[in-house]
């Protein structure tokens, strides 16, 4: 460490805590050797200098776009870490892991045992309706099995150390387990932003946990097929609490992130709807809940599911993993048996403790925990959103009361834990380090022949605040986890490998469901449309503004703002008001989220189709996507009356952000169908922008002098201005105007230009999706490129006197207008899925309760 | 004796469905006292993809999808059962003043160990259709008393619900809770079934949902009607030590040679005949269901004419 020290020393002087077990000094007073080089590293660099990298990892975390949404009606936050890592020595670690191996094999053996002859409770060690009473058993995955020695693919356990130092497993996950991408992501922000630490610390590495993770899905997946696999991750969408996370996995993974509605089962099978047709697919990484992924058999209002699913696994024709039914090991009440589970299973108890906890179903359990519901933590027997862990020694007495009613009542749906107080470790609180309780998250995937244990995992620490529940979704922070090793380990990654074995080297199918293209054709297009518009609107202001106002043009104007974003009746309306008092139309026309065709809802729209393709967006994209975000949310601003004597202005950045985007998309997007799709929506918007515009302000004939300004405005608007100026025209110049604007092939910004772009990309589209010879799109573009073709400048700028139009570039505007509009409908019909909403056969309100 | 039972389900939608993937229970299952002989499964249109399963409760499932756009769905199923001669005029064989006891009962499924006490506590929780309340268990509790024989208490449970409650296929849908069935004292055989369940386990005692057929007759010197039978519903109550004993609260008495089982589960969403999902279809549906019960075989010499079996 080079950097001199800022901060004054005391400030990072890292106390300890005042009660309970330390990670630093554990009951001593000595910092434990293991954090000596940490906790002087951080002193060198200074509060200054640690808040300088926390600052930096947000910047990082925002530009991969890293969110956390905590609900659904909340906007995503971003994730938050704390720069100083817990560290644990490799010598204990080696301990914990096998701790956690010895509870993944055991939890494989429950899971078996429970969907297979129920032993545990035909043995009498577990209570009937410990089992049958709970939510996560599902009577349909009845019999279910994977190939290979473990049922359960993924186990992740929650551990906190209690006040003598030892860890204590307080719960497990099951089901599609949170927080290994998480862990990831903070592993390289973490290296980036504090890169000398990181590598003198020796810290175990990630990657080849996520390796392993690979191997065992490509291993299941060898089973059912001898083609290359087919693997997805299946994602409930957007909006999704750890949607970040599903888009990060599977792109580290490689694999493509997918929704229910982009998954068929058809004849057997379970397929993915792509572009060309359907894949079938051989695995799913899910991440949605058990009971929502078929509402065939499970849930029958779930719209997050693949309809009939279930019967698939069935047959064994696909693989779901973690599998179905596997959230009946999250019920909590199993921890109250577990000793005896764990007997029976292995001959022994387990080597990792569990924090004691009782079962209400249990008539002795429940005297007890009636009677010590001040010292215990109080837990539902099913994990549904809004039950939160109640800790007891936080109720006032008729709290208290409430609470022991509601577990009389219902005694079988409760579970009480005593309350382990977690140890402290030094965490960031400008400008200090402070302690704070923290939470361990273990990962563990089933290799060959056992399980492999992620070295570290995600911690989680509290806000300090007197909360005792250390859940994201309670606003904790995480951190990452150094496990330390004593010797420098050798670099693996997925991401940059050498050396892979067999299994994980078998390359993946690199397809990608058709619901992306979509909204790559749509992103093309709203980002078009916003810009547009945009630049209309800034031409309007300065022509407002400027010291040759004319009244007749702007009115033209004004009325090609309505016609341009559709955002009718608006200034197509005679009144006279209007047109000398337009700014709280045109502020509308900006702000109105609300109003379909504002600037606003398009950039909402472009930003939702980017949270659709997350996964696609390389970080430069996101960064670019945050910026307009951001500028967006400050347009309300800086845009207020008065404020801005300019307000043309106000709009340059977004314009440019919008460049910025489209310059990515050329410069940097690959050349595959994805690209073709975004740019074809691109370029069907702005030839439809371009026409309108024309449409609206050239077709009306104008005196010369008002006729010349516009033609000007309009040239400006398409930046066609400075070469219009450089060419010669005579007369008007609306010969060469219109050349500039419809046919000129050289004119990236012409409407011809944009027809023949899209008649090539329909050409490359493969055969599979488009088809053989000439299809109904390419037949009008076809037309519409031979009717500009037919046409010539001269003939569109005739002037018919009596009603003051050009008649003929009316006519063939809108002819290529109607075939433009067309031939997008005809694309969306035909290349992408109509996602549409399944209903019930027979409605089942009871399903809830399932 | 052997039935054949031909079940007719006729879907008419709206629109077109473009998509659809269903499960039936309308496969008879096997039981102590009957079998099924064989079935045959006809769907229209008959493109389809289909796979019988065994489910859970040893049920017959199943499962299939239509793949193509249809305006109509026909699923035509006929099967024929066998009825063994044990199960003839069984309610005359029991002796309903002896047996297990009602605390005894409660006592060994508390206690007991043996694999079927076990597994039948699953029938004592509640399930997605059937709840335990206090409502339940105080309309029960008059016929349940320490010393007084289960399945004496049960057929009382039984007699009772027959006589308070009126035969109303108006009143209620498949959706109607119990609570309101309850206190309305209307329903059909699948509400009176799941009352009975929920009786029962409000009292602790496990009780499951039968579905299955019900031979009916004509009025005297009239033709039976083609299609005029139906699904039917009953219960059945664990009686620990003695086994699993079937009453239909409905025609109030204890199913024998004219009930025929299809399926049973903890309630009706478990073994609901015909459940799934579609796509496109238009709001409205059209549904035709015909069935009909018809004796192929009949091995009784003597048939008793006078019992006339009414309502569902």
């Amino acid at each position: 460490m080079k950097i001199p020290a800022t901060g004054r020393p005391d400030e990072l002087q890292y106390a300890g805590s005042a009660t309970g077990y330390d990670e630093v000094y554990g009951n001593q007073t000595q910092a434990r050797q293991h954090w000596h080089y940490l906790l002087d590293a951080l002193k060198t660099l200074g509060s200054e200098g640690i808040r300088e990298r926390q600052l930096k990892a947000e910047r990082i975390f925002r530009d991969d776009g890293a969110t956390y949404n905590p609900g659904a009606s909340d906007s995503p936050q971003s994730w938050q870490l704390d720069p100083v890592p817990v560290l644990l020595q490799s010598e204990e670690w080696a301990l914990i892991e096998s701790g956690l191996l010895e509870r993944a094999e055991l939890f494989n053996l429950i899971l078996k045992d429970i969907y297979g002859k129920r032993e545990l409770i035909r043995h009498g060690v577990l209570p009937p309706e410990l089992v049958f009473g709970h939510g996560g058993f599902l009577r349909a995955c009845q019999g279910l099995s994977l190939p290979g020695e473990h049922q359960l693919v993924l186990h992740s356990t929650d551990m906190v150390r209690d006040s003598n130092g030892e860890m204590i497993i307080i719960g497990d996950r099951t089901q599609s387990p949170s927080g290994a991408g998480y862990a990831l992501e903070n592993r390289t922000v973490m290296s980036r932003v504090l890169p000398s630490l990181f590598r003198d610390s020796h810290v175990h590495r990630l990657s080849l946990f996520f390796q392993s993770l690979r191997m065992k899905l490509n291993t299941l997946a060898s089973q059912i097929t001898s083609e290359r696999p087919r693997i997805v991750v299946l994602t409930p969408g957007a909006y999704s609490e750890t949607y970040f996370e599903h888009a990060y996995l599977a792109n580290y993974l490689g694999y493509p992130l997918v929704q229910g509605s982009d998954l068929l089962v058809s004849r057997g099978y379970l397929y993915m709807k792509s572009l060309g047709g359907l894949e079938r697919v051989d695995v799913v990484l899910r991440r949605v809940d058990d009971s929502f992924c078929d509402p065939v058999e499970l849930r029958g209002d779930s719209r997050l599911g693949v309809p009939g699913l279930l019967d698939v696994v069935r047959s064994g024709r696909v693989i779901v993993v973690n599998p179905l039914g596997a959230g009946f090991l999250e019920n909590p009440a199993l921890l109250r048996y577990l000793p005896q589970v764990s007997q029976h299973f292995l001959g022994r108890e387990l080597r990792l403790r569990t924090a004691p906890t009782y079962w209400c179903g249990d008539p002795q359990d429940l005297a007890y925990v009636q009677a010590h519901l001040d010292s215990l933590v109080i837990k539902s027997v099913s994990h549904k959103r809004g039950h939160h862990a109640i800790f007891g020694l936080q109720l006032n007495t008729q709290q208290r009361q409430e609470l022991a009613l509601k577990i009389q009542r219902d005694p079988v749906n409760f579970v009480a834990q005593v309350y382990i107080q977690p140890s402290n470790t030094p965490s960031w609180l400008n400008p200090q380090l402070v302690p704070r309780p923290a939470v361990l998250r273990s990962f563990a995937v089933a290799s060959n022949s056992s399980y492999s244990v992620m070295p570290g995992g995600l911690t989680r620490i509290g806000t300090g605040n007197g909360s005792m529940s250390l859940s994201n979704h309670m606003g904790a922070i995480s951190k990452d986890t150094w496990i330390l090793a004593s010797e420098p380990e050798k670099q693996v990654s997925l991401l940059s490998n050498a050396r892979v074995t067999a299994a994980a080297s078998v390359k993946p199918h690199v397809a990608f469901p058709c619901r992306v293209v979509e909204n790559l054709y749509w992103m093309g297009r709203y980002a078009e449309r916003a810009e547009s518009a945009l630049r209309l609107l800034r031409t309007v202001f300065i022509q407002l503004n400027s010291f040759d106002y004319m009244p007749e043009q702007t009115r033209l104007l004004l009325r090609t703002v309505t016609e341009l974003t559709a955002t009718f009746p608006g200034f197509t309306v005679v009144d006279p008001k209007l047109q000398q008092q337009p700014e709280a139309e045109l502020l509308s026309v900006i702000l109105d989220s609300n109003r379909a065709g504002s600037i606003s809802a398009n950039l909402y729209s472009l930003l939702h189709c980017t949270d659709q393709i997350k996964e696609m967006m390389s970080s430069d994209t996101q960064r670019v996507v945050n910026d307009l975000r951001d500028g967006l949310s400050g347009l309300r601003d800086a845009l207020k009356p008065g404020l801005n004597s300019a307000p043309e202005e106000a709009l340059d950045p977004l314009v440019t952000t919008l460049l910025a985007l489209a310059g990515l998309w050329q410069e940097s997007m690959v050349r595959a169908l994805g690209w073709r799709f975004m740019d074809m929506g691109r370029r069907v918007e702005k030839a439809l922008q371009s026409i309108r515009l024309i449409r609206s302000s050239l077709v009306p004939v104008l005196a010369e002098q008002q006729q010349f300004q516009i033609l000007e405005a309009i040239l400006l608007n398409s930046e066609s201005l400075i070469t219009f100026r450089r060419r010669q025209y005579d007369g008007s110049g609306m010969m060469q105007g219109l050349d500039l604007l419809i046919f000129d092939r050289s004119n990236p910004r012409s409407v011809f230009y944009q027809i023949e772009l899209l008649r090539e990309h329909l050409t490359e589209l493969p055969i599979s999706a488009h088809g053989l010879g000439l299809t109904d799109e390419d037949r009008m573009l076809l037309e519409a490129s031979t009717a500009i073709q037919l046409s010539s400048p001269e003939k569109l700028s005739a002037e018919n006197l009596t009603t003051a139009t050009r008649p003929e570039l009316e006519q063939l505007l809108s002819r290529i207008q109607h075939l433009l509009e067309t031939t997008s409908a005809q694309i969306s019909n035909k290349y992408f899925d109509q996602v549409k909403v399944h209903n019930q056969l027979v409605r089942t309100d009871w399903d809830g309760e399932l | 004796m052997i039935y054949r039972v031909r079940h007719i389900t006729h879907y008419e939608y709206e629109k077109p469905v473009s998509l659809s993937y269903n499960r039936a229970y309308l496969l008879p299952r096997d039981t102590t006292y009957q079998r099924c002989v064989s079935s045959s499964i006809n769907i229209s249109p008959s493109d389809t993809v289909g796979q019988e399963r065994c489910d859970y409760f040893g049920n017959r499932a199943y499962f299939f999808s239509l793949e193509r756009p249809h305006s109509e769905l026909l699923i035509d199923i006929s099967s024929d059962i066998r009825i063994q001669e044990s199960k003839y005029g069984l309610e005359g064989k029991l002796n309903f003043g002896q047996g297990i006891t009602c605390s005894q009962a409660l006592l060994a499924l508390q206690q007991g160990r043996d694999t079927a006490l076990l597994d039948a506590r699953e029938f004592v929780m509640d399930s997605p259709m059937v709840m335990s309340s206090d409502g339940l268990r105080n309309y029960a509790a008059t016929s349940f008393y320490p010393d007084r024989p289960l399945l004496a208490a049960v057929r009382e449970l039984n007699q009772r619900i027959h006589s308070d409650f009126t035969y109303d296929p108006e009143s209620t849908s498949i959706a109607t809770p119990l609570a309101e069935v309850l206190l309305k004292r209307r329903g059909v055989c699948q509400d009176f079934a799941q009352l009975a369940i929920g009786c029962l386990r409000s009292l602790g005692f496990p009780a499951r949902y039968v579905s299955g057929y019900l031979e009916t007759f004509p009025p005297p010197g009239q033709k039976k009607l083609v299609g005029s039978d139906a699904s039917h519903a009953w219960f059945s109550v664990y009686i620990p030590g003695e086994g699993w004993f079937e009453f239909d609260p409905t025609n109030n008495n204890m199913p024998a040679e004219h009930h025929i089982t299809t399926a049973w589960g903890r309630d009706y969403a478990d073994v609901s005949p015909l459940s799934g999902v579609f796509f496109d279809g238009g709001k409205s549906q059209k549904l035709k269901v015909s069935v009909d019960v018809s004796r192929i075989e009949t091995d009784l010499t003597q048939w008793n004419n006078t019992i006339q079996l009414t309502g569902l």
